[in-house]
């Protein structure tokens, strides 16, 4: 399966090829007031405002020190940019190599030298988790 | 027939919208061949084609609303279950359809399809015979020609998708802050103030230009949907024999087009149920001592980033025992619930207080259209109704990509947009050093208001003390608070942007803008402003251990006091009776704006309050409860039905101690709250939260 490669922290999650729109470099990011963790801030891709979202918080993993790169990527509810630590990367899914348990996770897959979980943009990016306090 | 320009324009605007009606009707219909007996399927169904009749009511296509009235009887007689959804009888509803969908070009050229429409309408009435399992026959098919006549010709005007209008609107913002970065280029490379190359100048003043223009693109008038409005209320009051005055008012109020596209319908349904169910006969206004002519006022007001229509007729009002009635026959009875609630089920899908179902209404399908219409677009309706005085319907509307006037300020380095009709005013001289009870203040003429720092009001300032630097006033419904600023930069209108649904709302925020050098502008919301300040304020958040402003209370010298607030009597004496037994005193309010006034006469230990109610909801309520310093350790138990988790955090967040569905209530969970919330306040405010 065609997929892009996120660096989260230490660990890669793969993006479905389908959902993902672009990557942004370094993007400039507009804190929101008293918004929940897993909601950086806004960001405009063109003219278009995304939210852009704690992916470490989203996924469980705590919050990430910074955000190198932005994955744009298309969700039911809109747009939204999932923050990376490092440049997302295209990838084939070679192969199941295990289960994955996380909201929004689908399972542990080969892809080339990487082990990258597969996310669920579908599940992983619903309101009521961007919502969540923690 | 002598046709008028405007009329002719309408009829057209008519055709356009019906062939996306038809097409979606169509959709539908193959769909529920596939999936019968869905409820939703079938009221979705119901829907388009009630409005589509609606409609042809209002242009005078009077072929094409008897063959729609007549599809809408078929598909009611699925909805009461007495028809199944066969191969054979959504064959004869696709080709009502479609032989509607034929009917439309030639009418809107004058020509009689009177016998055509009379044909559908037999074939409609005609039960279709149950399909032999064996037969090999396939259905009708759908006329080719009538599938493919789409594109016409419809005069000087053309329909575009909103999303072609957004995109021009970005285009040109992207052309702006290119040009801004050339003026920036210009400066640094040649050392030239861009306003003095004329180049620049006159490039910068045209896309200027442009973009106000583009801007405005998207924008239009109510007016616009004013005279569909007066046709269908001529037109339906000469039907009914009735005399009916329209009145329009704030006509010049804009919209952004999509929205007022979503509130046309709902309007006109609206309108249509005036005339039919709320205006009286001449006569019998004439013996209940009003005028002969009823009236229906339709007005539009722009609310800071809403915009509110209101709905108003003099007549009769909403028969709320005929609403309980009708609730009792669809299986709820609604036992137990306040006419406040109760008048809410003429919402319901299949719910009408006709008695009798017309070409005009009755089928209780138009309420449910103005309810999921409004829904699409975020929108609410509310209703007020006096018997023998009138009915009310308030419709508010967010308005998106509008053009709101803004103060633009700075605050730790950062710029914010103000709406401007909620700011009092800007003022140059801030803080001057002043105190009262501890509250850093502001003179303002010849008022004494609250002064924060809107950098540690927002969180982004370190220093929560407040300087003597410029100041704005902002005003939320119930009060007025300076905020201290950087500097303040000017008035300047803003175009907000849709934030898509996968954000919370956030209550500091009204919404974003895209500045031409492309950094986001945040555009605040006075109210939630105002009530993140009085609730973070120093001395307010964290004193409540010591408490030392606590209001004095009967219950210092007796029983604890509660005040139950709850529009549904029935709870409220339910609750007032448990509450008494355990030994409280207990007093009652109707809606928040009423808990609020009792509270400002005399204090109480604990409020338990609803979240539904009119006027002053139970959020409302407990963040202004939180917002009064006087009030501001006040234990607040929310008791509501509203399950959701997003609601429990809304309620969470305005400030309640407790949030206990009533689904899960029980008489001693409520008293082991109060009673642990009277007891040990302060554990229960820091960390106990339910």
């Amino acid at each position: 399966m065609r997929s892009v490669l996120l660096l989260v922290g230490r660990d890669w999650f793969a993006l479905p090829m389908a959902a993902f729109q672009e990557v942004v470099a370094a993007p400039v990011v507009t804190a929101l007031p008293a918004a929940p963790p897993t909601v950086r801030g806004l960001f405009n891709v063109r003219g278009q405002i995304i939210p852009l979202l704690d992916t470490g918080v989203l996924l469980g993993l705590g919050p990430l020190p910074g955000c190198s790169f932005a994955a744009v990527v298309q969700s039911r509810y809109g747009p939204a940019g999932l923050a990376t630590t490092g440049a997302p990367e295209p990838a084939e899914l070679a192969w199941r190599v295990g289960p994955a348990h996380g909201k929004g996770t689908v399972a542990a897959y080969a892809a080339g030298e990487r082990i990258a979980v597969l996310l669920d943009p579908m599940v992983l990016l619903a309101p009521a988790d961007v919502a969540a306090e923690s | 027939m002598d046709i008028t320009g405007q009329e002719e324009r309408f009829r057209r605007m008519f055709a356009e919208e019906a062939e996306g009606r038809l097409a979606t009707l169509s959709e539908l219909l193959l769909a529920l061949e596939t999936t019968t007996g869905d409820p939703e399927l079938l009221a979705a169904v119901f829907r388009e084609a009630h409005t589509l009749k609606g409609a042809a009511a209002v242009v005078g296509f009077a072929d094409v609303l008897q063959v729609a009235h007549a599809l809408e009887e078929v598909l009611e007689g699925l909805r009461r279950g007495d028809r199944t959804a066969t191969a054979a009888l959504v064959d004869s509803l696709l080709g009502a359809v479609d032989g509607i969908r034929e009917m439309i070009p030639a009418v809107l050229e004058g020509d009689d399809r009177a016998d055509h429409a009379e044909r559908l309408v037999v074939s409609l009435q005609t039960p279709p015979p149950d399909p032999a399992p064996a037969d090999p026959t396939p259905p009708n098919p759908t006329p080719v020609a009538a599938a493919g006549a789409g594109i016409r010709g419809i005069g000087e005007t053309i329909r575009l998708p909103v999303e072609r209008l957004d995109e021009l609107v970005r285009l040109v913002g992207e052309a702006v802050a290119a040009s801004l970065r050339l003026g920036r280029l210009v400066t640094e490379r040649l050392g030239a103030e861009p306003a003095s190359v004329p180049e620049l100048h006159e490039l910068s003043r045209v896309l200027g230009d442009l973009q106000q223009r583009t801007l405005r693109a998207r924008m239009i008038p109510f007016a616009t949907i004013a005279e569909p409005l007066r046709r269908a209320t001529r037109d339906l009051a000469r039907t009914l024999g009735k005399t009916v005055e329209l009145e329009l008012r704030g006509q010049e109020t804009e919209l952004d087009r999509g929205v007022l596209e979503q509130v046309a319908d709902p309007l006109l349904h609206l309108v249509r149920n005036a005339i039919d169910h709320g205006i009286e006969p001449p006569d019998e206004r004439v013996l209940l001592d009003k005028p002969p002519t009823g009236s229906i006022m339709v007005r539009a007001l722009q609310l800071g980033s809403e915009v509110v229509v209101t709905v108003a007729d003099d007549g009769r009002g909403i028969d709320l025992e005929r609403v309980r009635e009708r609730a009792r026959e669809a299986g709820d009875g609604l036992e137990g619930a306040g006419d406040g609630d109760a008048i809410y089920a003429i919402f319901r899908s299949g719910l009408s207080t006709a008695p009798e179902v017309s070409e005009v209404s009755g089928r209780g399908v138009g309420l449910d259209v103005v309810r999921t219409s409004l829904a699409s677009v975020r929108g609410r309706v509310e209703v007020r109704s006096e018997p023998g005085a009138g009915t009310e319907f308030r419709l508010s509307v967010p308005i998106t990509l509008a053009v709101l006037p803004c103060l633009v300020v700075e605050a730790a380095g950062r710029r914010y947009g103000i709406p401007m009709h909620s700011v009092v005013s800007g003022e140059a001289a801030g803080w001057t050093g002043d105190y009262v009870e501890g509250q850093a203040v502001i003179r303002v003429r010849d008022q004494v208001l609250p002064v924060a720092s809107l950098a540690w009001t927002l969180g982004t300032g370190d220093e929560a003390a407040v300087n003597g630097g410029p100041a704005v006033v902002v005003a939320s419904l119930t009060r007025r608070h300076a905020f201290q600023v950087d500097a303040l930069l000017g008035q300047r209108d803003v175009v907000l942007k849709d934030l898509g649904r996968l954000l919370p709302r956030l209550d500091l925020l009204a919404g974003a803008s895209v500045e031409p050098d492309g950094s986001i502008l945040l555009v605040l919301d006075a109210s939630g402003l105002v009530n993140q300040a009085r609730w973070i304020r120093p001395g307010v958040r964290g004193a409540v251990e010591s408490s030392p402003a606590q209001p004095a209370s009967p219950a210092s010298t007796g029983q604890p006091s509660l005040l139950v607030v709850d529009d549904t009597a029935v709870v409220r004496e339910l609750e007032r009776s448990i509450l008494e037994l355990a030994g409280y005193q207990v007093r009652t309010a109707g809606d928040g704006q009423e808990a609020l006034a009792m509270l400002a006469d005399a204090p109480a230990d604990l409020v338990i309050t609803d979240v539904d109610m009119p006027w002053c909801d139970g959020f409302e309520l407990t963040r202004a409860i939180r917002a009064e310093p006087r009030l501001a350790g006040l234990p607040v138990v929310i008791l509501t039905s509203k399950a959701d988790d997003a609601d429990r955090r809304r309620g969470l967040e305005a400030g309640a101690d407790a949030y206990v569905v009533k689904g899960d209530f029980d008489q001693q969970a409520l008293l082991e709250i109060v009673g642990r919330l009277l007891g040990t306040l302060t554990t229960a405010r820091a960390g106990d939260r339910r």
